[in-house]
């Protein structure tokens, strides 16, 4: 029964459109959102802005330092290789985790989204959901419980071999990636399993009727409907772990030097600001680029059309 | 909103709305009759509902004016109108109990305590749901939070009460129920009621006055057997009822249907002219050929198929032009001499059942 | 093939659990270098009350996320409001708006507002801390606010209207109370938000000023103490606690009707 009236959708009130009203109405609205939008521009936006400033600067301004423009700390990948590895590094920690993330979460997903119903899959659902909300800091460090020498896997494996040498699982970059998956994978698990969800049993139901078996009903059907989930999942975990420095640290000990480590340091040991903030404008700058390639399916999976 | 007389009629002046590109209502004019049951009757996109919300007051019109009873009411905000609406989906308010939901209107008013508890659980008497006052409108059936929704707006003693199609959500036997109720409410109150729905069988029995929509403009409007049996346009007589419909030529004494003869009863427009006829299913009777009959006006055709449907049936038979005729007759008899598909017939109807349409 | 893939949703299950549960037990564990076999004890839970440091970060994180649900509540609210249901230009740009301080890396967020906050005087400390947790927790409140918002139909505010109430008085009669449990669920997500946030507390805290999390980091660079541990636990259980509290809210105040 919809015709072309009044929007009576959950998205706008029609207020008797006198003038008087209306100018009302967009104080009002103005109103309601100045206080969200000005903390924001405070918090957020010019921070970044002065930040990008910085970033164009030689030095610090501060302690009656003059202010120098130059574009050195952008070209600071040409002229310190290693900072060429550093990022290099980053990227295949970004890349690993997020190929681990899809290679587990997807069947994980697909089963949670095809096998469970009811209580069991809300119950499930919430167990997975659960540590993801949690502390991410205290998931990192108990992953050292685990991984340290004289942890549980160290442990285990010395009262089978006791003679063994130690294991030697910290510090190392499989710890850093292990770390990021553990904390990033109920991402892959949610994003998956929305777009499992809302395949239509009767589609699978169909192409079983036209003699398909499972793994073409997988592969030309399941996996296809997924690709959505599949890639906001990498995009919500390839970028953060990119700028991941906890993890690495905490994970990786000396051999954990990922770009966020070296942001973090030029702002809390070597108090390179303007580098830092160079190093963290290209970081920002492929962490837009990649949101605007994804952007189109980030729409699709949030608003698209419901079920 | 004071020097109202109780149940006032609604007057629409040449009311047009707009919405970007699209005329929703263009130059409607209407009255709404004080005390009388009125519905809009359209299909979707013909703007009912919109200038039901033109009375209620949540869409303001670019052109046009609106009176309720001897005020000018056009941009007056809804709040301040005295109208009673049901909505479509009723729009209980689901942390409010029954009674309080009723109450509500009347605490607007300046009514509370006792007394508005009073006059809430009257109005609940009244659509016969005592006793409910308690619950909660997620514990309701549909057709309960439907009369919920009545009680809620009329309890505040509206000047008009207005419903959006609030029996679509209701299965068949319910809503024919619903039907013989909202009609006893509306007697008893005496309220002026806008209907909107686009089902015509509900509009021909509820209703004191039809106004068919067509695409903003108000097609027809009159007494449910008016439109029915005098529809003036295409549209009216096609969406209000079933017809058949015939191209003719205006001659002397009646028209020219290709090459055979039909009188009407009603003027004519000058000889020579194009007009089409339209005649009602019903008004048609199927003879065998060569029968002697005395109606008016007799035409050949060849029967296709026939669909029954216990009380009646549905007989579909093609013209001598070959197009498609219909034909609603009860089933009286038992009769063996009943024509079968294929079988040639003549039908036959009265002058006074030929409409002549004005497009 | 059915219960291969249950089969690999429990592995995966229990591998989001395995760390967490040796950590929870190892704080039980009375060897203070973490070493088995296992013995109850709760002496590291005993001590806790005696670190100074980790008192009074606690008490900051707990003042802070207290202060940032109320403020990014109080604050989201009437924005979600506004992004809901008024339309006017410029809404998806707004709307856009709010990607920022949960897309872009905490990282750059956390070392843009020292920047910042260093140049124009607000400098370290709660602070600062303040404004950068109620900025981070706005749009998950805004977010949480709008999708109960969307459940709710506008035709209970007509129906009000229809029945004499201002436009105003609609929304606090009607859409207020019903609301009310998304607002709630919101203030608990920025409770959590603040109380788990690391990244930008760790640049914005001072050595005297800091917050659990921080504590935990510093401690966890220093050397393991079963300490740590058990103040790990307890802030797990807390949030927890918070989520599962949030589920049930949002569950109750979502589409609990039945039509």
């Amino acid at each position: 029964m919809t015709e072309l009236a009044a929007p009576t959708t959950a998205s706008a009130i029609t207020t008797p459109a006198a003038s008087g009203a209306e100018k009302r109405g967009w104080l009002a609205t103005a109103g309601l959102l100045l206080p969200a939008y000005g903390w924001l521009t405070l918090a957020i936006f010019l921070p970044l802005l002065m930040m990008l400033g910085f970033s164009f600067l030689k030095v610090a301004p501060f302690g009656g330092r003059t202010i120098v423009w130059t574009l050195d700390n952008y070209l600071a990948f040409l002229k310190r290789p290693y900072l060429r590895d550093v990022a290099w590094t980053s990227l295949s920690i970004g890349i690993w985790t997020t190929l681990i993330c899809a290679v587990i979460g997807l069947p994980a997903a697909l089963a949670l989204a095809r096998s469970t119903f009811g209580r069991t899959r809300q119950v499930l659902f919430l167990l997975i959901i659960l540590p993801f909300w949690t502390n991410g800091l205290v998931r990192v460090f108990s992953w050292t419980m685990v991984l340290r020498d004289g942890g549980i896997i160290d442990g285990l494996y010395h009262w089978v071999l006791p003679d063994a040498a130690p294991l030697g699982l910290l510090y190392t970059y499989p710890a850093i990636v292990v770390g990021l998956v553990h904390a990033y994978l109920p991402y892959m698990i949610l994003t998956c399993y929305l777009s499992l969800v809302a395949i239509d049993d009767q589609i699978l139901e169909a192409a079983r009727s036209l003699g398909a078996r499972a793994p073409v009903v997988f592969w030309k059907i399941i996996l296809p409907l997924a690709t959505p989930g599949l890639i906001s999942g990498s995009v919500l975990i390839f970028v953060p772990v990119i700028g991941s420095f906890m993890e690495p640290r905490i994970l990786g000990g000396r051999v954990g030097v990922t770009m966020g480590t070296v942001i973090e340091d030029q702002f809390t040991q070597a108090f390179n600001w303007p580098l830092g903030a160079a190093l963290s404008f290209t970081m920002l700058a492929i962490v837009l680029a990649i949101f605007a390639l994804a952007a189109p399916v980030l729409k699709r999976q949030q608003g698209g059309p419901r079920p | 909103m004071s020097g109202v007389e109780v149940n006032p009629g609604v007057e629409v002046t040449g009311v047009s709305k707009r919405y970007g590109p699209a005329t929703v209502l263009d130059r409607i004019s209407a009255t709404f009759e004080a005390g009388r049951f009125t519905s809009l009757l359209g299909p979707s996109g013909s703007g009912k509902t919109t200038l039901l919300r033109i009375v209620a007051g949540f869409v303001v019109p670019d052109e046009g004016e609106l009176r309720i009873g001897t005020e000018e009411v056009t941009r007056v905000p809804v709040w301040k109108r005295r109208i009673g609406m049901v909505f479509q989906s009723y729009a209980l308010f689901p942390h409010m109990t029954v009674l309080q939901n009723v109450m509500f209107g009347l605490n607007r008013r300046g009514v509370r305590g006792p007394s508005a508890a009073r006059e809430a659980r009257e109005a609940l008497e009244m659509v016969r749901l005592s006793g409910f006052e308690a619950r909660s409108p997620k514990q309701l059936s549909g057709g309960q939070q439907q009369r919920v929704a009545l009680a809620r707006a009329i309890v505040t003693k509206p000047t008009v009460l207005l419903l959006d199609e609030p029996l679509s959500a209701l299965d068949r036997r319910l809503r024919q129920e619903m039907q013989v109720e909202l009609k006893r409410i509306q007697r008893e109150s005496g309220l002026t009621t806008i209907f909107v729905t686009h089902d015509q069988e509900e509009a021909l029995t509820l209703s004191d006055r039809i106004a068919i929509l067509d695409r903003g403009r108000i097609v027809q409007d009159g007494a449910p057997g008016e439109i029915y049996e005098a529809p003036r346009t295409r549209f009216a007589a096609g969406f209000l009822g079933d017809a058949n419909f015939l191209e003719a030529t205006v001659v002397a004494g009646g028209v020219d249907v290709q090459g055979g003869m039909v009188r009407v009863a009603g003027p004519l427009a000058a000889a020579g002219s194009k007009v089409t006829l339209a005649v009602r299913p019903e008004k048609m009777v199927i003879l065998a050929p060569n029968t002697p009959h005395s109606f008016d006006n007799a035409m050949p055709a060849t029967l296709r198929e026939v669909i029954y449907a216990g009380a009646v049936s549905t007989y579909l038979l093609a013209g001598p032009d070959g197009r498609e005729l219909k034909v609603f007759a009860q089933n009286r008899s038992q009769d063996s001499a009943a024509p079968a598909p294929g079988a040639a017939v003549t039908l036959g109807w009265s002058a006074a059942h030929t409409i002549a349409l004005e497009d | 093939m059915k219960r291969l893939g249950l089969a690999h949703l429990w592995v995966v299950i229990a591998f989001l659990y395995l760390p967490i549960a040796v950590m929870v037990v190892m704080a039980f564990n009375a060897s203070p270098l973490y070493q088995l076999p296992f013995e109850f004890s709760l002496d590291w839970f005993a001590k806790l009350p005696d670190n100074e440091r980790l008192l009074s970060a606690s008490g900051n994180s707990l003042i802070l996320a207290v202060v940032t649900a109320i403020l990014a509540t109080a604050i989201g609210t009437p924005a979600s409001l506004a992004l809901s249901r008024r339309k006017f230009r410029g809404r998806s740009l707004l709307q856009l708006l709010l990607l920022p301080p949960i897309a872009i890396p905490w990282l750059i967020t956390g070392t843009a507002m020292l920047v910042f906050f260093f140049s124009t005087g607000i400098g370290r400390g709660l602070f600062a801390m303040t404004i950068g947790h109620v900025a981070l927790a706005i749009p998950y409140v805004v977010l949480v606010v709008g999708t109960g918002l969307q459940s709710q139909r506008a035709d209970l505010e007509e129906a009000a209207m229809s029945l004499g109430s201002t436009p105003l008085h609609a929304f606090f009669s009607v859409t207020l109370p019903l609301l009310l449990p998304s607002i709630i669920a919101a203030a608990l997500f920025a409770f959590a938000v603040s109380l788990d946030q690391f990244v930008v507390s760790y640049f914005l805290a001072t050595p005297g000023v800091t917050t659990l999390p921080v504590e935990i980091y510093s401690a966890i660079r220093k050397g393991f103490t079963p300490e740590i541990n058990a103040i790990s636990t307890i802030l797990l259980g807390a949030s927890m606690v918070l989520v599962l509290a949030f589920a049930l809210l949002s569950n109750m105040g979502g589409a609990r009707e039945r039509r």
